[in-house]
């Protein structure tokens, strides 16, 4: 006890501390460590004999003082030996990490998705074949009209088509629930169309859906705008003109002002400052009725849109096909 | 349709500009696709370019055989000398002539004065195609020799005219005509409609026009008119210049005047010639059995029992609302015609239209539904024109007809409209919209509907859209008022997403493949019976087929490195209903079996999965495959691409259903894990897969990981035998495990797997 009180602790330090100053290799630190700080060194030992608080207290403070100057110097020591970069050309590419990309209908499928479901939307997964009273008959579509013939829709038998929209999804979405419902629904459809740059028998589209008590024209107008704005960036305007589909009335397209030229004219909106985007309209009460909803008590708007024409017009793409051919030189661009 | 705007003027005066015009149709009633000019320009006074001349000399070219040297006087002090190409008129002939500086039809093209063959010719005789007046350039056009030389041309002939481009919807057949979309423009601008054309000629002659019509339902009114002394020839140059702007080819004065009528009425017309009728009579009836007929477009067309025909005495003679016959055609040497105005049933001409693969401007007007109180004011107005212009005699008709059903009465109320647009439309507003638009409007808001809209307007909301279309422009943009809202994606939609996260991130790209594949792993896959071709024919089972030819397509274009994944439903045959389709992940990679594999453990540890493989064959011609929940992952075969390929495909609804619906926290920090290696002789056939599993279950609880570190056969494993090592680790959240621990486990585990795989520890 005696000896180690007798040692000099401010000497000690400022020996242990000019040691550790001039250790220039990680052989001299550890030299120093041994001496000063080891198992066997007299702080230590002293640490574990103290017994006063006020000593202790002392010593502590004396212990962090040399472990940071032994810090400082393994510091410098590790800086002093690492080998010279300065002339490393750090253009090189690192080491490569795989990574691939979602396909670009993918990634815009996702991004409707995910501004509909900040509206309050629900994500719909509709079936594909679809029966002709889902297609057809509950939408209210004539059996003359158009759509139906059997030159533009692929039927699989009499009762049952490949659907030529994501429309049914609204009939099977308002039999499986009651509204209020608020859903859109991506998916694929089948229209017996040749293949070109704009024409595909296999395309996306997706259906939205709004039923509830008081829905109106305006709402649909509102939803459709905060939707393009999401989507083609803020400042957007819309339109409805008028149109005709069997499943609603009234039925209007909607337009969106160009995104690439902000409405003064350019190629991509043929120099009219407005792109079409599609249809929609006011569900037709006959609608409601088909799944034994009262259309007095419920209301409701529903359009629908192409993902690829979106995705051609974001992107540039001239020819759809090319979304088919799954490239990988196209892929991985977007 | 195209719209000839000088005849969409004869029967409304509007004085909107064009371009407005256009802007506002496309809101209310119509698509614009554009506003275009046909014939010669009117731009910088280019119409005082073209003149009427008189051909004062002519003879041939003194340096070519084939051109006309001409001097032609059009008005000034000297003739003009011109060279021309045709040789269907000479001296004293009354022409068309462009001079120098006139734009030609087109825009494109300016006249000028120049040498041909050493000859100067100052201008150009024109002909009807080169004005856009008709399909004859045979030969120059000829005018009345009465005609003043220097005359503007424009003011003897339609040279020019404005023609806006529409596209009909389905729902308004109103406005496949000149007049259905005055009516339009009259609301629109707030112009009025001029009474509809025609004036029936006197009738000469009390002949019997002997009609039946067996089937009522499809045909509910015919009317057959019987004129003689029909002089068959040209039409006039207004006529051909409005057919020609309308898109039709003028053919004969009594051709053109049924189209005409059609185009300006909506009413499609025949003309049949009477001489050729066999008994001179008219039956409308279904085709028999076996009947064949040679239409107007030359083919030889075999009947369906369901097709509706116009028959005479004998035959068919036309396929009713879709195109006449062959055999009773008018032509050159018709001189007693029959017109027909009928009424048909859409349902009827459309399934006739599908069933010969035929589109005629008739048929498309009847599919839509024609007006049915049209059929009178059209064979009035195409009588006149007949007499006018043909110099036809009325001499007798016949008519069968079923009564019209009385005019639809709706009883509407103003306040839906408001409620359907979020927009409040004045009462005074919608009464006076409904009425300009043919509407009659009791006081109590009663609404009665003219012929013409009674397919579209049957329900008061079709009323709400006849005056909702006029304010489209003005409704304001509000969103719902909702009293419950939650959006979110389902656990599915969420895995999914994951899925196809955990893949990108692996370095796999995302395609889409065909739905529709040239073959299927699965006999039973769905066929359509009408496939558009045979490459999309199946409803696949599988995305594997579409996978390998996305992979070959890159293979192709020199894309290497190859590593696909597919998210899409199959659609797999269910007996009495529609197919179900589930989800299906699918992969391809460039590769041998353990890169799919990878892949696959890949998406299994994503989810919290512990995949088992047992050894399968889910590929034909494969080497090696292997079954794991919800699907499989295989080597291929060769291929013609080259190289290896594997390839994965799991069932996502399976999948998901393995995912543990949370996880629960386990310690591993508080207490340190021991960690061993352990090796393994068995025989060849072991899979390692189930002493992993062994080797799990001896361990229980404490056994944190275990992971396979390689599998050797060689020098000191005996043959027929094979050495498996694994790293093993375990840990207790109660306790730090010791020495005796270690020793326990590793026994538990050594002795499980000597009595199930009779496994040798290896020291």
């Amino acid at each position: 006890m005696d000896s180690v009180a007798a040692v000099d602790w401010a000497a000690y330090e400022q020996e242990a501390i000019a040691a550790y100053e001039h250790a220039g290799t990680l052989d001299e630190h550890s030299v120093v460590n041994v001496r000063y700080l080891g198992r066997k060194a007299p702080l230590p030992q002293a640490l574990r004999a103290v017994r006063d608080r006020a000593g202790g207290l002392e010593l502590n403070s004396l212990k962090a003082r040399l472990e940071a100057a032994q810090h400082a110097a393994a510091m410098r020591i590790a800086q002093a030996s690492l080998p010279d970069l300065s002339g490393l050309d750090v253009t090189i590419p690192g080491l490569p990490v795989e990574r691939g990309r979602l396909h670009l209908l993918t990634q815009i499928r996702r991004e409707i998705e995910d501004v509909f479901l900040g509206m309050g939307y629900e994500v719909w997964d509709g079936n594909e074949v679809a029966t002709v009273w889902e297609n057809f008959d509950a939408l209210t579509t004539t059996p003359g009209h158009p759509s139906r013939s059997i030159n533009d829709t692929f039927y699989i038998d009499d009762d049952t088509v490949l659907r030529t929209h994501t429309s049914p999804d609204q009939i099977r979405a308002m039999l499986s629930r009651k509204p209020p419902l608020y859903m859109v629904s991506p998916g694929r459809c089948y229209r017996r169309d040749t293949p070109d740059a704009t024409h595909s028998p296999i395309f996306l589209q997706v259906e939205c859906l709004a039923v509830d008590r008081g829905i109106t024209l305006a709402d649909l107008q509102g939803t459709v705008l905060q939707f393009f704005c999401a989507l083609f960036g803020e400042d957007r305007e819309v339109r409805m003109r008028t149109s005709h589909f069997p499943f609603t009335e009234p039925s209007v397209e909607f337009d969106v002002t160009c995104f690439i030229c902000s409405g003064r004219g350019c190629a991509t909106c043929k120099h009219s400052g407005w792109i079409e985007m599609g249809g929609a309209g006011w569900v037709d009460p006959d609608v409601f009725r088909n799944v034994e909803l009262d259309p007095d008590e419920w209301q409701g708007f529903a359009f629908g849109f192409g993902i690829e024409r979106i995705a051609m017009l974001r992107h540039g793409l001239p020819d759809l096909r090319a979304f088919w051919e799954n490239d990988l030189r196209v892929l991985g661009q977007f | 349709m195209k719209v000839p705007v000088s005849w969409l003027r004869e029967y409304v005066a509007f004085d909107w500009p064009l371009d407005e015009l256009a802007r506002k149709l496309v809101f209310t009633s119509c698509e614009v696709d554009r506003v275009v000019r046909r014939g010669v320009p009117d731009t910088d006074g280019n119409l005082r370019h073209f003149l009427v001349g008189r051909v004062l000399e002519a003879g041939k070219h003194p340096n070519a055989d084939k051109l006309q040297l001409t001097k032609v006087d059009v008005g000034e002090a000297e003739p003009r000398s011109i060279v021309c190409g045709a040789w269907n008129f000479g001296a004293g002939a009354t022409v068309a002539v462009v001079v120098p500086g006139g734009v030609m039809p087109g825009g494109e093209f300016t006249i000028e004065k120049r040498k041909l063959r050493g000859e100067v010719s100052d201008g150009m005789i024109l002909s009807e195609r080169e004005l856009e007046l008709g399909q004859d350039g045979g030969g120059i056009m000829l005018l009345a020799g009465d005609l003043e030389p220097g005359t503007p041309l424009a003011d003897v002939l339609p040279v020019g005219d404005d023609i806006l481009e529409i596209e009909t919807l389905y729902n308004r057949p109103d406005l496949t005509s000149i007049y259905g979309i005055a009516r339009e423009v009259s609301v629109l601008t707030g112009s009025e409609l001029k009474p509809m054309p025609g004036t029936d000629p006197a009738r000469d002659g009390d002949e019997v026009v002997d009609i039946r019509v067996e089937e009522l339902e499809s045909c509910s009114r015919y009317i057959g008119r019987l004129f003689r002394d029909v002089q068959l020839g040209g039409s006039p140059a207004w006529l051909k210049a409005r057919l020609v702007g309308a898109g039709m080819r003028p053919i004969s004065n009594v051709v053109d005047i049924t189209n005409y009528v059609m185009l300006g009425l909506g009413n499609p017309l025949h003309a049949f010639d009477h001489d050729k009728l066999a008994e001179g009579r008219i039956v409308v009836r279904l085709a028999h059995a076996g009947e064949q007929l040679e239409t107007l477009d030359g083919t030889a067309r075999e009947l369906d029992p369901g097709d509706l025909v116009i028959a005479d005495g004998g035959r068919p003679i036309g396929i009713a609302g879709v195109m006449g016959g062959a055999n009773t055609e008018v032509g050159a040497s018709t001189t007693s015609v029959l017109l027909e105005a009928a009424n048909f049933e859409p349902l009827t001409v459309l399934r006739s239209g599908e069933r010969h693969r035929m589109r005629t401007e008739s048929q498309t007007r009847w599919e839509k539904g024609v007006d049915p109180e049209l059929a009178g004011p059209a064979i009035t107005y195409a009588s006149q024109l007949l007499a006018e212009l043909a110099g036809a005699r009325w001499s007798g008709e016949g008519e069968v007809r079923v009564e019209s059903p009385a005019p639809a009465v709706i009883s509407f109320r103003p306040g839906y409209t408001n409620q359907v647009l979020g927009l409040a439309v004045p009462e005074a507003e919608q009464r006076e919209r409904l009425e300009h638009l043919g509407f009659s409007v009791a006081g109590d808001w009663s609404v009665t509907v003219p012929s013409w809209r009674a397919r579209d307007v049957r329900r008061d909301i079709d009323v709400v859209e006849e005056v909702a279309r006029f304010r489209l422009e003005d409704v304001p943009l509000t969103l719902p008022t909702r009293q419950a809202m939650f959006g979110r994606l389902t656990h599915a939609q969420r895995l999914r997403r994951q899925v196809e996260d955990v893949l990108v991130g692996a370095g796999f790209f995302e395609a889409y493949t065909y739905s529709l594949q040239p073959s299927d792993p699965d006999p039973n896959a769905i066929e359509l019976p009408v496939p558009l071709s045979s490459q999309q024919r199946l409803l696949r089972t599988s995305l594997s087929v579409g996978l390998l030819g996305a992979a070959r397509h890159n293979v192709d274009v020199g894309n290497d490195d190859v590593r696909l994944f597919e998210v899409a439903h199959v659609y797999l045959p269910q007996p009495g209903t529609v197919p179900s389709e589930p989800w299906r992940l699918g992969g391809i990679v460039q590769g041998d079996f353990f890169r799919a594999k990878g892949a696959v453990e890949a998406i299994f540890g994503a989810l919290h999965v512990e995949p088992r493989f047992e050894r399968a064959l889910p590929v034909a011609n494969g080497p090696v495959g292997a079954a794991v929940q919800s699907g499989w992952v295989a080597q291929y075969g060769p291929l013609d691409v080259g190289g290896d390929w594997s390839a994965f495909e799991l069932d996502l609804a399976e999948l998901f259903a393995l995912v543990p619906e949370r996880i629960l926290y386990r310690d591993v920090i508080t207490y340190p894990p021991l960690r061993e290696d352990l090796a393994f002789v068995v025989d060849e056939g072991v899979p390692a897969g189930e002493l992993i599993a062994a080797i799990r279950a001896a361990g229980g609880e404490e056994l944190r990981d275990v992971r396979f570190l390689s599998d050797y056969r060689g020098d000191q494993i005996p043959a027929g035998k094979k050495s498996i090592a694994f790293s093993v680790s375990f840990q207790s959240p109660e306790r730090t495990l010791s020495d005796e621990d270690a020793l326990r486990l590793r026994a538990q585990i050594v002795n499980a797997l000597a009595a199930q795989f009779a496994a040798a520890l290896r020291a």
